[in-house]
């Protein structure tokens, strides 16, 4: 396949390997944030940090969708559900984060018509064809995803759609960016740039990391040599002495972003004063809620919602583990009371979470072993 | 994916096995058949150019 067969290539991943530790200090330790979930995901799939030297080490970010949704948030979509006559939908993975008593999917086990799709404007269909139904559309996700929330609801206004809302989850990567740089846990010397997020919001965004924090950025792609030339690159900036934002995926990627979904979203969004983040806690100016202009479509207007903060479980570090605070297998739980099937924290649930990408490629018994 | 065909704001796109998916391509207009498309969550929002 174009685009991704040849990203793949392992002899070009060994000779970028080789080029890593040729070209870094043996003496330095070097830490590189992967901002993103799926490059969290892509690291473990295909071994990337087996490629590295052990003085390179990668910390997973904030950039998982379904890791940063608080158990507060999950209750209220739970509650919108069970209003009689809702059709509840929301992508796979939300049907198993837990909120604080039970997930989506045990809420459809008992009674709710909570349906899984694969993107909005499957909601809006399911509400076209069920026009007695009210359909409410649990929107999670970054700038990525933003764009296909507002594309469906600028469409549901323009049908003058009256029985389809949405629970606006959506959340925005700097400000949790920002909070991470100014906490003192945690000292990064670099970042991988969240490819799919710039490929809507392009490079400028990202441009005061290291204007204001002094550390590159590296905008990349999600094949294993995309990665490996991007740790190449930002290893470079470090060792040369520069600090700035580059682009490795400029194949899909332009500096500028996709202006017309800027513009989608700019219509359909505005920011909310503030957002409770899991393990984050609560970030000013980190989500979108919907506009005046759509107003009548957001769903918290239009059912009672408790709204009420919950505590993560006691047991559970899902908080450290997004901050990169510890590594996945440095939970108490990991892989013992919280597994995929069972997950307690949501880093276990998405594919794109650290603990799952851990446990599903074998991290899990590898790193127990060293331990 | 690529574009398979196109119909106003929606394309018939294919991805990597050959399964088909209907695409919303409103936000990387002008598409035509034979162009890659970056998907997510049914909307194209990258236009990655002819892979034919």
């Amino acid at each position: 396949v174009k685009f991704v067969d040849e990203f793949r290539d392992a002899e070009l991943g060994q000779a970028l390997s080789t080029q890593i530790l040729a070209e870094l200090d043996p003496g330095r330790h070097y830490k590189v944030m992967e901002v993103c979930g799926g490059h969290t995901h892509s690291i473990y799939k295909y071994g990337i940090d087996d490629l590295l030297p052990s003085n390179v080490e990668l910390v997973h970010g904030p950039g998982c969708p379904v890791c940063v949704i608080p158990m507060g948030r999950v209750d209220d979509g739970i509650a919108v559900a069970h209003n009689d006559g809702v059709i509840f939908t929301c992508f796979g993975d939300m049907l198993r984060v837990p909120g604080s008593e039970y997930t989506l999917l045990e809420a459809k086990a008992q009674g709710a018509d909570v349906r899984m799709v694969y993107s909005p404007l499957d909601a809006l269909r399911i509400a076209r064809e069920n026009p007695d139904r009210e359909v409410v559309f649990f929107a999670i996700g970054f700038e990525t995803t933003a764009p296909s929330t507002a594309l469906t609801l600028k469409r549901a206004k323009a049908e003058g759609m009256k029985n389809f809302s949405c629970v606006c989850n959506h959340v925005t990567i700097v400000p949790p960016l920002r909070a991470l740089l100014e906490s003192p846990d945690l000292r990064l010397d670099g970042f991988i740039g969240p490819g799919h997020v710039c490929t809507i919001v392009g490079a400028r965004p990202f441009e005061f990391i290291p204007a204001d924090y002094g550390r590159p950025v590296v905008i990349s792609g999600f094949e294993p040599l995309d990665i490996l030339q991007s740790i190449l690159m930002i290893l470079r900036q470090l060792e040369s002495g520069r600090c700035e934002v580059e682009n490795q995926y400029k194949r899909v990627v332009p500096h500028e972003g996709n202006l017309r979904a800027l513009e989608v979203m700019q219509e359909v969004f505005e920011l909310r004063p503030h957002f409770e983040w899991r393990g984050l806690g609560f970030i000013s100016q980190s989500a979108l809620r919907l506009s005046e202009a759509y107003r009548d479509f957001d769903a918290e207007e239009r059912f009672e919602v408790p709204n009420v903060r919950v505590a993560d479980p006691k047991a559970c570090q899902c908080g450290e583990v997004l901050k990169g605070v510890i590594k996945p297998w440095e939970c108490k739980v990991f892989g013992t009371a919280c597994t995929p099937e069972h997950a307690i924290g949501t880093c276990m649930v998405s594919p794109e979470g650290a603990c799952a990408a851990y446990y599903n490629f074998g991290r899990y018994a590898r790193e127990r072993e060293a331990v | 994916m690529r574009v398979a065909r196109t119909g106003g704001s929606m394309a018939w796109c294919e991805d990597g096995q050959g399964d088909g998916h209907e695409v919303a391509i409103e936000l990387v207009m002008p598409v035509e058949v034979g162009d890659a498309v970056l998907v997510h969550a049914g909307v194209a929002i990258a236009q990655l150019g002819a892979t034919l």
